[in-house]
């Protein structure tokens, strides 16, 4: 399975119309087909970066759905649509993410929600990292076997899961380049995390944030609230 | 068939292993996958634009040839040279382009692309990315419509560019809106004088009146100046 990830700078006076196009339109018009489906919309969690901004991840089967897919945007039935979302937002910036051996198996596509139903919000921190030159393999290596583990240790700091570790397909975006969407299970160890300076144990040698700086020092991290309609939340 | 872009910031002291490592190994490494070639091989002309950057486009034949190619890289006979090309750039920023349906160029008869990188003379392309702030098609249109009709009613010896291929994004896989024109340079005294004369730039005289109606369009895009390596397989 493919994840279709899009950062959206949505105009602002559209935002809702831009939500129904996806919430009315998008996520149904996929589930007449098996190619693909609409798993996550979130938007970027107000007063913790750029406003009006979001992001949608579509599952797709594999690369002739993905090219299916892509064709029908560019000059088939999906056409009108996409011209219309063009009017409800600035610009989109899409890449193409396939899992890490050691992510965890997303939901087969069929058992994919498409109905919208309404739940409750979850807050997801989306991290994107960049490799030094040529340690790809070796951070994803590293990643799974001493990141991903910590989260689930009984003094974990953070009180979150990975749920989809992905890197990004070549030709369909920035590389090296690692994104993990990690759900919250708690809000106080973020709260934490944003008023509290890391403690020596948590960044001193012997520690991941220290190991991992022989693989890389520069990410990114988004706090990304699911829609309350959102298939995955 | 899809046309993978990638435009890669090779780290300077690498460059030439960067530019070896492509000809004498990459491309007929591509080339073991019947689905999948290297066709330019592109250098940021210097002087006009960024050090050390290179372009790239791969043709692939289909969906099945793309992920392929993902998994050679990932854990497949293109493993260790991925990394090795990893080495010898900071970063390399790619996406999949589709023709659209006025273009030039839609397949690439694969066989019949070369793969041994014999020398040939240098060529130069004009690459236009655009960035409309309308929709994307009514940009598509403008460039059909008043550029690429008009440009091909020019005469040759007032021809600046040979546009072969018009790209638009493939979903999700870069910016949208963004479309992209692939012009091959065929008369450098015509060029040097784009570059040079205030009266080439003037709306309202070239080509027509297309820049000053583009402006409704967009008012944003950037060309690069990119030069073939000599062996670059096409030209």
């Amino acid at each position: 399975m493919l994840f279709v990830h899009e950062f959206h700078q949505v105009v602002g006076t559209q935002a809702a119309a831009f939500e129904a196009a996806y919430r009315r339109e998008w996520m149904p018009l996929l589930a007449e087909g098996d190619d693909a489906r609409l798993a996550w919309y979130f938007d970027l969690a107000h007063g913790s970066g750029l406003a009006y901004r979001v992001v949608t991840v579509t599952a797709v089967a594999n690369g002739p759905a993905y090219v299916r897919l892509a064709e029908r945007l560019a000059g088939g039935d999906l056409r009108s649509w996409a011209r219309r979302l063009d009017g409800l937002q600035h610009r989109s910036e899409g890449r193409v993410l396939t899992p890490l051996p050691w992510s965890p198996s997303p939901l087969p596509m069929a058992e994919i929600p498409t109905d919208g139903e309404i739940g409750e919000s979850s807050l997801y921190m989306e991290d994107t990292m960049w490799p030094f030159p040529g340690k790809l393999r070796e951070y994803v290596e590293a990643a799974g076997a001493v990141y991903r583990p910590s989260l689930g240790a009984e003094k974990a700091r953070m009180h979150m899961d990975v749920t989809l570790g992905a890197e990004t397909m070549p030709g369909a975006g920035r590389s090296p380049e690692v994104t993990l969407l990690q759900r919250l299970s708690s809000l106080d160890p973020l709260i934490s995390l944003l008023t509290q300076d890391l403690p020596p144990e948590v960044t001193g040698p012997g520690s991941w944030m220290h190991q991992a700086l022989d693989l890389r020092d520069r990410w990114r991290s988004r706090l990304l609230r699911t829609a309350p309609w959102s298939p995955l939340r | 068939m899809l046309f993978l872009h990638e435009t890669h910031r090779v780290a300077g002291r690498h460059a030439a292993d960067f530019e070896a490592l492509l000809r004498d190994e990459w491309m007929g490494a591509l080339a073991r996958s019947d689905g999948t070639r290297l066709l330019w091989y592109l250098n940021h002309a210097m002087g006009s634009g960024p050090a050390y950057e290179v372009v790239t486009v791969t043709a692939l034949a289909d969906g099945t040839a793309w992920e392929e190619l993902g998994g050679r890289m990932r854990e497949g006979d293109l493993a260790g040279l991925s990394v090795r090309l990893d080495s010898y750039r900071h970063e390399v920023e790619g996406k999949l382009l589709l023709p659209v349906v006025w273009s030039a160029l839609q397949e690439v008869d694969l066989a019949s692309v070369p793969t041994e990188g014999a020398p040939h003379d240098l060529s130069v392309y004009m690459q236009d990315t655009g960035w409309p702030h309308a929709p994307l098609d009514e940009y598509l249109e403008l460039w059909d419509r008043d550029y690429w009709r008009i440009m091909r009613q020019t005469p040759p010896e007032r021809k600046l560019l040979d546009i072969q291929a018009c790209f638009q994004v493939a979903h999700g896989s870069g910016l949208r809106p963004e479309a992209i024109l692939m012009q091959k340079v065929v008369n450098f005294s015509t060029l040097g004088r784009l570059l040079t004369s205030a009266e080439e730039h003037d709306p309202a005289t070239w080509p027509g009146t297309y820049m000053a109606k583009g402006l409704e369009i967009r008012d944003q895009w950037e060309s690069k100046l990119l030069r073939t390596s000599s062996w670059s397989p096409l030209w």
